[in-house]
């Protein structure tokens, strides 16, 4: 009913979809799974509208169709329950599930709020909400806002003739066990409604909900297993089973770490929100991963150790001093640096030059009595852009107009450069080419070689098992178990997924 | 000649043009004399646009620099029989003073800078009409001569007043560009949650820069003080909007993190250049505002660089 | 939900709150501040103010700013005189086209700087900011500088003739702020301005066509300047250059006190109402209680800035410009 045929979608240095076959039937629910990078999100995009496909068709009731954008694939019964919210706060839920389609509930540019209610009361209990739909959104629980964004996509069926096909995008990684358990159920009463595309990293999942799973590595479907023949185990491995090259992540550069000189510990941390009970240790020359799935808590546990969150519970040690009153410029002061996520708006200052920005954290040292040494400045970046190849015309040009890859290289200079010791690292190469993936993990082996403590929350799995010493697998909040990964014992994948999910 | 490196320089561009406009009008108006008196003139709101553009660098607004300056053209004016040459001191304390106030109730109490400078702004209010019982207030004439005379004075055909400008400009251009100080502003105004992640005091530099607006706008009152001999609460009335404007045009844009001290200066001429081409074209009085709110739209529709926003709000 | 009342409950009703205990606060200084007469007074110093604050109000919520207002309400007060003189000079003949004459005046005036900002993509600010120059330039200009007097008792009874101790203007701005309430709730162009102010893009990619609600809003709001102009002349019995004088910093001041946030997408025209009243009884209540004349605006400042620490959800603010 509804097809993919050999799409294919290429971005600059990145061959994102290749050659993808794809269908769902009538009342079907289908899997979609593979790791990070494989090509889940970009697939997802291509069906919903956002992106159009360079090569290969999609087919509608075996009729070809080409969306410009979101709204025509809406038109033709497409819709998306985004992971990401995309519901307007402050308006009222009834608002939010006709977004852009008010017009049949207006009469001379007056709102009827009462038939608007109504039909929206008759969506809300296709998903089983019983709430006034007049409640400002902001109000609701991330459930219930799950609830509403499929409302708002099951309204497309009143409006168009064909079926609709639902994507739901990681619906689960905020929710509890029971609200999962009413989500899944109403999932299944709603096949005779429409059909389903489930994307989740959670293996057990997939299995329970799916009647065929797609598995995707690499950008490519490698398998397509029915929920009869499909084993937790087969699926992990085509998942991630490339021939891990020991190369790749110069894992013959991996020395042992010593264990006496402690950098970090974590003593029963609790933070604000799921994280609860951490207790970890980071030394010298260590490097740490902390695996989970999004929402686990891996970033707070981050964010905590550059004084970004405080601990509600618990005591974090930094070099043998408390960490009471820890905030980021004294973090910083104490040799932490840290390497985020949002490279584009934490990590950098567009519109700042590569120089300003490598010297942001350590401005002291360039200057005295409060006027900047410039000339060093200069120096210390064309110094860094030799040593890690950066590719800018000079240390004048803007971090804004480098690549992914240069932009965090001149983050990391600029913490190096400083002298930091603990160095968080959270997915440093989201994004970046194969080429500048190996730069990064020459540079993580470079920081160990000098005793840097590094704690990372890596992209891939395999990405975690190559570089790191050390691996904590954290679920919901807590640390569910530690591995030793030292070269020669280090852990599999499917030992590890065991935990994280 | 490619288009986008022309962007950064079109106020330039613009101050040209339009003293080219009116050059070409009346001959008179390029005298070296004539553009030197201008520039002159316009120095006060110089001073307190060039505050104004630290307030605006790291994406607030200082509305109280009107009322600074008018408190403070009454406290020189009060101060100087007693204190000579240290009322400046005293002057640019209290400015400083109260811009860190407003500051730290911004950073810290979370108040938008809007609202909070324009309470300052009242509070200043306040003050003036209570120091000067709600009338002008006189400077001694010999005593301001002898203490701030040089201020209003010429050197050769050079106002004096520009001398100062000049070197306040020279300060705060090194400011923003070779201190610690500028580059944290810049970085807080073009990034400040990368600022933030790279442990720079963010809540400090930012009461820092309203504390340098306010002190200008103290040193932009005392200047007045000297050239009216006296002062009165409202006294600077009608300088704030032509100050913000003149930062604006200049380059700065609102949400701050580019543009500068200099591009103030630009746009502080660009400003004068305006206001007095309605003289030389001979523009009755009563249709000057007008004809000034037309060619400000004009002027900032060809300056602005909107690669830089990318929703305009 | 929990049973216990929530920070956001609380931010909620804080500015009402502050106008309870400020009114409480001044009555128990001076008991003749809680009077039918004092708080006619504070209707008729508030009601234009109102106009404008409501004004504005749709704009911030739109996530825009706008600070025409000064010379919008100048030149629509000089265009409101001059229409009323040109028609008779009394409500009794044509004067009152004057009326609807100035509301579409003022409406094409927010039009034509909603266009500014929109088709010229210059930022609200400097947009507003230069149009307001030319709203007052051109009342300079129509009026040479000089007064126009509007002396008829008929339009002057918006005044004078009260209706159970509140002057008729009052009902007047009750009136359109009850119009403001309706089409912020009920039509589809106020919850279009909630709609780009907490989600431009997403309500773009929801089919919102965001530029014209916005020069729509700006047209509003002119309409509602219109009318605060018409309660100014109808007051002091005169239009001049400077009749906007003062309203740019109080509305904004007002709906901000009154809890809508500046960056956009929260609060609305009740809220305007609250803040302006809250001005509105510091003001007043001031020279009830015989605050000397100087430390006026001084407390007046610092009241306003503990009514907006009082009443902002500070949590829910990452960073404030």
């Amino acid at each position: 009913m509804y097809e993919l045929k050999s799409v294919d979608k290429k971005f600059p240095g990145v061959h994102a979809l290749k050659s993808v076959d794809f269908h769902v039937n009538r009342g079907e629910i289908v899997g979609l799974v593979g790791e990070n990078g494989a090509g889940k999100s970009t697939l997802m995009k291509v069906i919903y509208g956002a992106y159009q496909p360079d090569a290969g068709t999609i087919m509608i009731g075996g009729k070809a169709v080409r969306f410009a954008g979101p709204r025509q694939a809406m038109e033709q019964g497409i819709g998306m329950v985004f992971q990401e919210q995309s519901l307007i706060a402050n308006l009222t839920i009834m608002e939010n599930i006709f977004l852009g389609y008010e017009a049949q509930f207006q009469r001379w540019g007056v709102i009827n709020w009462i038939a608007m209610a109504a039909a929206a009361r008759k969506q809300l209990a296709k998903v089983k909400l019983d709430i006034d739909p007049a409640t400002i959104t902001s109000r609701l629980s991330f459930a219930q806002r799950q609830l509403v964004e499929l409302a708002k996509v099951l309204a497309l069926e009143e409006r168009i003739d064909g079926d609709l096909v639902i994507l739901l995008d990681e619906p689960t990684s905020v929710l509890s066990k029971d609200e999962v358990t009413l989500l899944f159920k109403l999932v299944r009463e709603l096949t005779s409604r429409a059909s389903f595309i489930f994307v989740s990293h959670r293996m057990d999942e997939v299995l329970d909900l799916s009647d065929r799973i797609y598995v995707m590595k690499d950008g490519a479907v490698v398998d397509v297993v029915t929920r009869e023949a499909a084993r937790i185990g087969t699926i992990q491995q085509k998942m991630v089973g490339r021939s891990v090259d020991k190369q790749y992540y110069r894992e013959q550069r991996q020395k042992p770490f010593d264990p006496g000189r402690v950098l970090v510990e974590f003593d029963k941390v609790s933070l604000p929100g799921r994280v609860r009970d951490i207790s970890l240790r980071l030394h010298a020359g260590e490097v740490l991963c902390l695996v989970g799935t999004e929402g686990a808590g891996r970033e707070s546990i981050l964010r905590a150790m550059f004084g970004m969150l405080t601990p509600v519970a618990g005591t974090v040690t930094i070099k043998g001093k408390s960490g009471v009153g820890l905030n980021q410029p004294r973090a910083v002061a104490r040799g932490v640096g840290y390497v985020p996520r949002e490279r584009k708006v934490e990590g950098i200052v567009a519109g700042m030059t590569v120089y300003e920005n490598m010297t942001l954290s350590q401005m002291g040292r360039y200057s005295s009595g409060g006027v900047l040494r410039v000339g060093q400045e200069r120096a210390l970046a064309r110094d860094w852009i030799a040593r890690l190849s950066i590719k800018a015309h000079s240390e004048f040009a803007d971090c804004g107009n480098l690549s992914g890859g240069n932009q965090q290289k001149v983050v990391l200079a600029k913490w190096r450069s400083g002298g930091s010791d603990i160095m968080l690292l959270d997915h440093p190469t989201r994004g970046l080419d194969i080429g500048a993936k190996e730069d990064v993990y020459e540079m993580i082996r470079d920081m160990s070689d000098d005793g840097v403590g590094v704690v990372l929350v890596a992209d891939t799995l395999e990405e975690a098992i190559g570089l790191s010493h050390t691996i904590i697998a954290v679920k919901d909040g807590q640390i569910r178990k530690q591995f030793d990964s030292t070269p020669g014992h280090k852990p599999s994948l499917v030992e590890l997924l065991q935990y994280m999910i | 000649m490619n288009f986008q490196r022309l962007k950064p320089h079109f106020p330039w561009i613009t101050l040209m043009i339009l003293t080219s406009c009116v050059g070409v009008y009346d001959p008179n108006f390029l005298r070296p004399a004539n553009l030197l008196s201008l520039a002159g003139d316009i120095v006060p709101l110089f001073i307190m646009a060039l505050g104004l553009t630290f307030a605006i660098f790291i994406g607030g607004i200082d509305l109280s620099a009107q009322s600074m300056a008018n408190m403070i053209t009454v406290v020189a004016s009060v101060y100087l029989a007693s204190l000579g040459v240290g009322v400046a001191v005293l002057c640019i304390l209290v400015g400083a003073l109260l811009g860190t106030v407003s500051g730290y109730v911004t950073t810290r109490l979370k108040v938008p800078s809007f609202i909070t400078t324009l309470a300052v702004g009242g509070v200043c209010l306040s003050a003036a009409q209570w120091l000067s019982g709600n009338r002008a207030v006189n400077m001694d004439a010999t005593q301001r001569d002898a203490v701030f005379g040089w201020m209003i004075g010429r050197t050769g055909i050079v106002p004096n007043e520009l001398f100062i400008a000049a070197g306040l400009l020279a300060i705060c251009l090194f400011v923003e560009r070779r201190t610690v100080l500028g580059r944290a502003l810049k970085a807080i105004g073009a990034g400040e949650l990368a600022a933030a992640a790279s442990g720079v005091r963010v809540a400090r530099y930012k009461i820092a820069a309203f504390a340098i607006s306010g002190g200008l706008a103290a040193v932009a009152g005392l200047l007045f003080a000297v050239k009216l001999s006296g002062g009165a609460p409202s006294i600077a009335n009608g300088f704030l909007l032509p100050a913000i404007v003149a930062v604006l045009v200049g380059g700065t844009p609102l949400t701050g993190g580019v543009g500068g001290v200099l591009n103030t200066a630009i746009g502080t001429l660009i400003v004068a250049v305006i206001r007095a081409s309605m003289l030389y074209y001979g523009i009755a009085a009563t249709q000057q505002q007008m004809v000034f709110g037309v060619v400000l739209i004009l002027a900032i529709a060809l300056s602005i660089d909107r690669s830089k926003l990318r929703t305009v709000k | 939900m929990s049973r216990h009342i929530s920070r956001q409950t609380i931010t909620r009703w804080a500015p009402l709150m502050v106008l309870m205990v400020l009114v409480g606060f001044f009555t128990v200084i001076n008991p003749d501040f809680f009077s039918l007469r004092n708080f006619a007074r504070i209707a008729i110093a508030s009601a234009p103010a109102l106009m404008v604050a409501v004004g504005v109000t749709f704009i911030i919520v739109m996530g825009s700013i706008d600070l025409s207002m000064e010379g919008a309400v100048s030149l629509n007060a000089v265009v409101f005189a001059f229409a009323f003189l040109h028609f008779g000079g009394t409500l009794n003949s044509w004067g009152w086209l004057a009326l609807p004459i100035v509301l579409a005046f003022g409406a094409g005036f927010g039009l034509v700087n909603g266009l500014v900002h929109v088709k010229l993509r210059i930022p609200s600010f400097m947009a507003s900011l230069a149009m307001g120059f030319i709203g007052t330039g051109a009342a300079i200009l129509v009026t040479g500088g000089n007064i126009v007097k509007v002396d008829d008792d008929l339009f002057r009874g918006l005044l004078t003739y009260r209706y159970l101790g509140f002057p008729l203007m009052v009902y007047m701005a009750g009136g359109f702020l009850l119009l403001a309430a309706f089409i912020q709730s009920y039509t589809r162009l106020g919850r279009n301005f909630y709609a780009i102010g907490g989600g431009e893009e997403l309500a773009h990619a929801s089919g919102v066509n965001v530029q014209r609600v916005r020069v729509a809003g700006f047209a509003l709001a002119g309409m509602f300047y219109a009318v605060a102009a018409v309660l100014v002349v109808a007051r002091i019995g005169q239009a001049e250059s400077v009749s906007g004088a003062n309203f740019m910093f109080i509305s904004i001041t007002s709906a901000v006190v009154g809890g809508v946030a500046l960056w956009g997408g929260v609060g609305g025209v009740w809220n305007a109402l609250v803040g302006v009243l809250i001005v509105g009884v510091i003001n007043n209540g001031m020279v009830v209680i015989g605050l000397p004349d100087f430390i006026q605006s001084g407390m007046l400042g610092v009241l306003v800035i503990i009514a907006v620490v009082l009443s902002t959800d500070r949590r829910a603010v990452a960073f404030v410009k």
